[in-house]
């Protein structure tokens, strides 16, 4: 692939390994958040059918790496396990727990919260990847391609579990509200892209923040208005921006555990 | 002529023994040929079914021993799945690579969906009992529902991962292909998808087993600690070879019914003959001085396990036991507003 | 009168493997309604399947026999009028007249049109 470094300026090539990262580690750490749910989903079934879509979303992020090692950055395994909390540009939405405590302890997590963000996060995506598949980057946009395909089932899944939740009883209506504004207290970065996104768009690796958000809002109106809902604002400001490394310690401790093992010995095969 | 029920539309009669319903409309009607058989018969004819090689079927006549033997069996063992796939999850965050993560995940998410096919099995054999999930789910919580010893255990390092995936699902490859003949149709069907995604298994802890055996010497202390910690409750998974270790034994109805070919000593024997050889040729040495095969008896012997600790085990005492139960619990009470949220109404 | 409330209804699942495949029963899964139960379908059970299609049925909605009902089913071994079985001896006759036999394994060669058409 090192044909492909030929015709890349520097500049592009830093834009395009800042957005790649951005993709990468979004997926990572919301598969990381995923997986912690196994075996404890309100229902055999959904626990079954949710770990596919854990498991696609790390597939996903596993591709990004991919890319970002065939860019010469280094190997996928370690730029996924062994970068800091400081050097990570995820959307802080996705580091956010699902719940109360440890998944090793007594974990008292929150499904309504698992559904909102999982919801919010996938139409999301969609619009991004919509975008990312006429991106100037050509491999980028292969992926992209690739990621779509399974993006049908986490949206069918994601916003049936939303709206018949929504169109329940008084209490599931409640604990989904207070979801809905939760996740849009950590939602300002979703569709960031840092100070370096302008860049972004200027190659024509993807479309404009506000383009995206936009579509996002589109995306998921009539859904809303069939329960008799608005779609949330996004706010302007967030706590951080995970695009510039600004993170919580909730991701220091997740780097901590997903990567325990690997640093036993970063040269070995696992 | 006895007049058993006079409904609106239907009547039925019993003359000789044989049961006739008549319709109203139309004039009589014979239209049931078949005999009314006492349980006796009923029992002669299901032992006849079971010794030809019969399946039955959820629907059959079953004497009530049978059901209930196959409601305990399949019960704990759909339950054993749910909790074992918790030891295993939580090597999910920590896997080494994307590569061992995507297989962990999708190895928990089969153990689920084993016991989510076990636990339908078990639930449409309690259905003349009125009881469902939720009932088996308050069992598990207050003791009554079992699951199996193996899961009790603490798993503490990265090779417990892979041990795990090597030879606990070896273990129980062995005792699931046993029972691919079970006389009980849909059980056996269950285990023929659950045996066909067993052999993923067996090979996904073979490779991380592998990796670590082929590695640094840290990565090889690392198994032999492994096999050391987990090497008696590896013995024990098979069960007690007989009653009197243990007090209790359910092989020997499953073996009348025809649900199970083999004894519990015989599965853990056929454990040795295909697992010991393969573990020697990594260079692993087996916690067992005097563990070798009589060639004489053609038998492995071997030191017995302490059972007392299994008998601990088995009463919810075991070193994860409580933590385990405490996490399914604590979980499915957290969430329960979800099942109450989308329970719809039924006739 | 207060009507039970559950969140396990059984439900049976069906797929295809191909658009052309007739459909097969899979198993069945817990749903509290059939759009959940279709949404779990495909993850459950067909994993490691090609799938075209997918059924879910509410077993409520499956009309099968009872165990009475299933003697019914039962007919005598005597329609060899209706099976190639009672006209094997049509093979020997078109010997005689050097004619080869049209049996079920030439017709169904004819499938994808002959030569000689």
């Amino acid at each position: 692939m090192t044909e492909q470094n030929l015709t890349i300026t520097p500049e592009l090539k830093d834009a395009v390994v800042n957005l790649l990262f951005q993709l990468a580690d979004d997926d990572f750490f919301y598969s990381y958040r995923g997986s912690e749910w196994l075996g404890l989903a309100p229902h055999i079934e959904e626990d079954v059918a949710s770990s596919s879509i854990s498991q696609d979303s790390m597939g996903h992020a596993a591709m990004f790496y991919q890319l970002l090692e065939e860019i010469g950055i280094g190997n996928a395994d370690a730029l996924a396990h062994l970068r800091p909390a400081n050097e990570r540009r995820n959307s802080i939405l996705v580091e956010r727990p699902n719940g109360e405590g440890y998944y090793m302890e007594v974990p008292k997590y929150d499904w309504a919260y698992a559904v909102v963000r999982n919801y919010f996060y996938t139409a999301a995506k969609k619009i991004k990847i919509d975008s990312l598949k006429n991106s100037s980057y050509e491999p980028l946009a292969k992926v992209a391609i690739k990621v779509n395909m399974e993006l049908y089932y986490h949206l069918l899944h994601w916003k049936t579990w939303f709206v018949q939740l929504l169109s329940s009883t008084g209490e599931a209506k409640q604990r989904m509200q207070a979801a809905i504004e939760q996740v849009m207290k950590d939602f300002a970065d979703v569709f960031s892209f840092g100070t370096d996104g302008e860049k972004f768009i200027a190659s024509g690796l993807i479309e404009k923040e506000d383009v995206l958000i936009q579509r996002w809002k589109q995306h998921l109106e009539p859904v809303f208005q069939s329960i008799g809902l608005t779609v949330p604002e996004i706010p302007v400001n967030g706590e951080r921006n995970g695009r510039n490394f600004e993170h919580t310690e909730d991701l220091v401790s997740a780097i901590e555990t997903l990567s325990e093992v690997y640093r036993i010995d970063t040269a070995a095969t696992w | 002529m006895i007049i058993e029920n006079i409904l609106a539309i239907n009547i039925t009669i019993k003359y000789n023994n044989v049961k006739y319903t008549l319709y109203e409309k139309g004039g009589i009607n014979v239209s049931t040929l078949e005999k009314d058989f006492t349980e006796q018969e009923e029992l002669e004819k299901f032992v006849a079914r079971i010794e030809a090689g019969d399946k039955i079927e959820a629907d059959d006549w079953m004497p009530e021993e049978y059901r209930v033997a196959l409601i305990k069996l399949i019960s704990q063992h759909g339950i054993s799945e749910i909790m074992g796939a918790l030891p295993e999850k939580e090597w999910v965050p920590k896997a080494p690579s994307l590569r061992r993560k995507l297989g962990i995940m999708a190895k928990v998410q089969d153990e689920m969906g084993h016991g989510q096919l076990l636990l339908r099995v078990a639930e449409d054999l309690l259905k003349p009992y009125g009881k469902d999930r939720g009932d088996l789910m308050q069992d598990l919580f207050n003791g009554d529902l079992k699951f199996h010893n193996v899961f009790h255990m603490a798993t503490n390092t990265w090779a417990d991962a892979g041990m795990i995936g090597w030879l606990v699902d070896g273990a129980a490859i062995i005792t699931q292909t046993n029972m691919l003949g079970a006389s009980y149709g849909p059980y056996a069907r269950a285990l023929h998808r659950i045996c066909a995604e067993e052999v993923f298994h067996a090979q996904h802890g073979e490779a991380i087993i592998m990796a670590l055996a082929e590695g640094t010497e840290e990565q090889k202390q690392m198994i032999q600690e492994s096999l050391n910690d987990w090497w008696e409750a590896l013995l024990m998974f098979f069960g007690p070879a007989s009653s009197t270790t243990t007090g209790t034994s359910k092989q020997d109805v499953t073996i009348k019914y025809k649900i199970r070919t083999s004894t519990n000593e015989e599965l853990r024997q056929s454990f040795f003959s295909k697992y010991i050889p393969r573990i020697l040729s990594l260079g692993l040495t087996i916690p067992d001085p005097t563990l070798h095969f009589d060639e004489e008896q053609q038998l492995w012997v071997y030191q017995q396990p302490d059972w007392n600790k299994f008998k601990q085990i088995i009463r919810n005492n075991g070193p994860r036991s409580q933590a385990r139960l405490n996490l399914r619990r604590v979980s499915y009470e957290t969430n329960a507003w979800v099942l109450d949220a989308l329970s719809a109404a039924v006739n | 009168m207060e009507q039970k409330k559950t969140f396990y209804q059984e439900f049976e699942v069906f797929s295809k493997r191909t658009p052309s495949s007739p459909f097969q029963h899979q198993f069945s899964l817990l749903a509290p309604n059939a759009e959940m139960a279709m949404v779990m379908a495909q993850e459950n059970f067909m994993r490691r399947d090609p799938v075209a299609d997918i059924w879910v049925v509410n077993r409520e909605h499956i009309r099968g026999l009872t165990k009475e009902e299933k003697v019914t089913l039962q007919r005598l071994d005597n329609k060899d009028y209706r099976t190639t079985k009672g006209y094997g001896y049509l093979k020997k006759k078109w010997r005689h007249y050097e004619q080869q036999m049209l049996d079920e394994k030439e017709i169904l060669s004819w499938a994808g049109g002959n030569k000689n058409d």
